[in-house]
């Protein structure tokens, strides 16, 4: 009996010493962490768009953020809502019917930095809406815009990968051409998989159009090796290419076929089905969302 | 030799957790595709292994010896919680690229083992040297696996282009990691026999 309220003493002193430090690391590192992730996600935008080290981004480039819901009443029927910023000040739910029919539209009182995180987001979105409705996040969008310009578009998808699901970011321009893709979140296999990461792989996917993009396939081809110089900016350089060397042959593969990384079929069709999916989907958001926008004049920011 | 350093040199050589003790063949043989990869979980397990030592040297005697096990593997968890918590405010590029293999640290059996044959008996300073020994053994074990796997399977050494060309490219898969984890274990028990002119035991000297 001694021995079992020793044991159990014991065992409660390690567990209770491991969880309060745990507790205190947590309470630390948590706020740091997170605006560490919203900076690589700003700059992962901002990369795609064009701009990074060595470029910077001009002060008159506004990334705007596009919330979608899934607002559900009481019945269960879906409807979708999206968060946007509206020109002067303060965002707007604007409820649109699957149908595409624009429903009504709420105006919501808050600050950007409420919006950024999601549980915060999500409760204002909510007290926003009638007490019947229940929204839902869904996903995000950036619009953004050089000045008064439409620059293009960066919409964050999620596919399923070899072992579970790879997040990626695909960025657009105003013509609906893929500019470029990055892989935010994945767990591919090192040295295989995880190639996807790679330049040569993701840069691939620039210049598609959407007529190229509809039909897109993966193949296992080797890649072309004047392609491959080009696809990878530092050996190009290396190679002492110039401008309208690069031009010419992306131009010769712009409507080629993603060439699968070797021993990674699985990842590079996964790659290849989710930017497809995610850039047919966005499109028809676009243009549902577009529609409405104008028909009723909604006063956005973008 | 100074005892401290002797223990180091024992994880690094004549116990290499790979090679010698033959323990955490999964991870060894699961991320070493190149040497990046292994040398990034190597020091992720250098300071798990250092830092668990640590603790379990320090409270051995609050730690009732019927609950020994349970206890390690939470010190061991706390640990890599917080390694996995304190990376990515210190320097989030370095914990995009460890993120995936600090987390399989937990249940590594080379931690554990340290902790229960080691650890557990000695003060301090000894277990300190030893998790370090065992660790940068580890370490060395991966990133010389990795180097052979991603010199003949990929042609490159540390991500940058050596031969330009793919000799073998089984050896970046799976199958690949056994063969060079043998081929490194046959040599040093061939190295062993040389030295010593005895016929090595199996599975180190445990």
């Amino acid at each position: 009996m001694k021995e079992i309220v020793k044991i159990t003493f014991s065992l409660t002193i390690v567990c209770v010493m491991a969880a309060f430090i745990l507790g205190a690391v947590y309470a630390k590192t948590e706020h740091i962490r997170k605006e560490n992730e919203e900076k690589i996600e700003h700059e992962t935008i901002e990369g795609l768009l064009g701009f990074g080290p060595g470029k910077k981004a001009p002060d008159n480039l506004k990334i705007y953020p596009v919330y979608r819901y899934v607002i559900n009443d009481a019945k269960g029927n879906p409807r979708l809502g999206y968060l946007m910023p509206m020109k002067e000040k303060g965002y707007l739910l604007a409820e649109i019917e699957l149908s595409g029919k624009l429903r009504t539209v709420i105006p919501v009182e808050a600050d950007a930095s409420k919006l950024s995180e999601r549980a915060s987001r999500d409760s204002v979105v909510n007290s926003a809406l009638p007490k019947d409705l229940k929204a839902v996040y869904a996903q995000a969008l950036f619009i953004a815009n050089l000045g008064d310009k439409r620059l293009g578009y960066v919409i964050p998808g999620v596919t399923q990968g070899f072992k579970t699901f790879i997040k990626l970011m695909v960025s657009l321009d105003p013509n609906l051409t893929v500019t470029g893709i990055a892989i935010t979140e994945s767990e591919e296999d090192p040295g295989l998989g995880a190639e996807i990461e790679q330049s040569y792989f993701k840069n691939q996917f620039a210049g598609k159009t959407q007529e190229v993009l509809k039909n897109l396939k993966v193949v296992k081809e080797p890649l072309p090796s004047d392609y491959f110089a080009v696809l990878d900016p530092p050996k190009a350089a290396r190679q002492g290419l110039a401008n309208d060397q690069i031009r010419e042959i992306k131009e010769k593969h712009i409507k080629d076929d993603i060439y699968a990384l070797t021993g990674a079929t699985i990842s590079s069709r996964a790659v290849t089905n989710g930017v497809k999916d995610t850039v047919r989907k966005f499109v028809y958001r676009l243009e549902i969302l577009g529609d409405a926008i104008k028909k009723d004049n909604i006063q956005v920011a973008f | 030799m100074n005892r401290n350093l002797t223990l180091v040199w024992n994880g690094l050589i004549p116990e290499n957790p790979i090679f010698r003790l033959a323990l955490s063949l999964c991870p060894a043989v699961a991320v070493t595709t190149s040497i990046k990869n292994g040398l990034l979980l190597g020091l992720a397990v250098v300071f798990v292994q250092v830092f668990s030592s640590c603790t379990v040297a320090i409270f051995k005697s609050f730690i009732h010896p019927r609950i020994r096990i349970p206890a390690y593997v939470i010190i061991i968890a706390l640990w890599v919680t917080v390694i996995d918590m304190i990376l990515p405010v210190i320097s989030p590029e370095v914990y995009k690229q460890v993120a995936l293999f600090v987390k399989l640290i937990v249940v590594f059996a080379i931690i554990i083992s340290r902790l229960e044959l080691f650890a557990s008996k000695e003060p301090l300073t000894p277990s300190f040297f030893d998790g370090l020994g065992m660790g940068l053994g580890f370490t060395f074990g991966l990133c010389l696996t990795g180097a052979i796997r991603e010199f003949f399977g990929a042609g490159q050494l540390f991500g940058h282009d050596v031969l330009g060309f793919k000799p073998l490219l089984i050896m970046i898969l799976p199958a690949g990691g056994f063969f060079v984890i043998g081929f490194i274990m046959a040599m040093f028990n061939w190295l062993e026999y040389k030295i010593t002119g005895k016929i090595p035991k199996s599975g180190g000297v445990h």
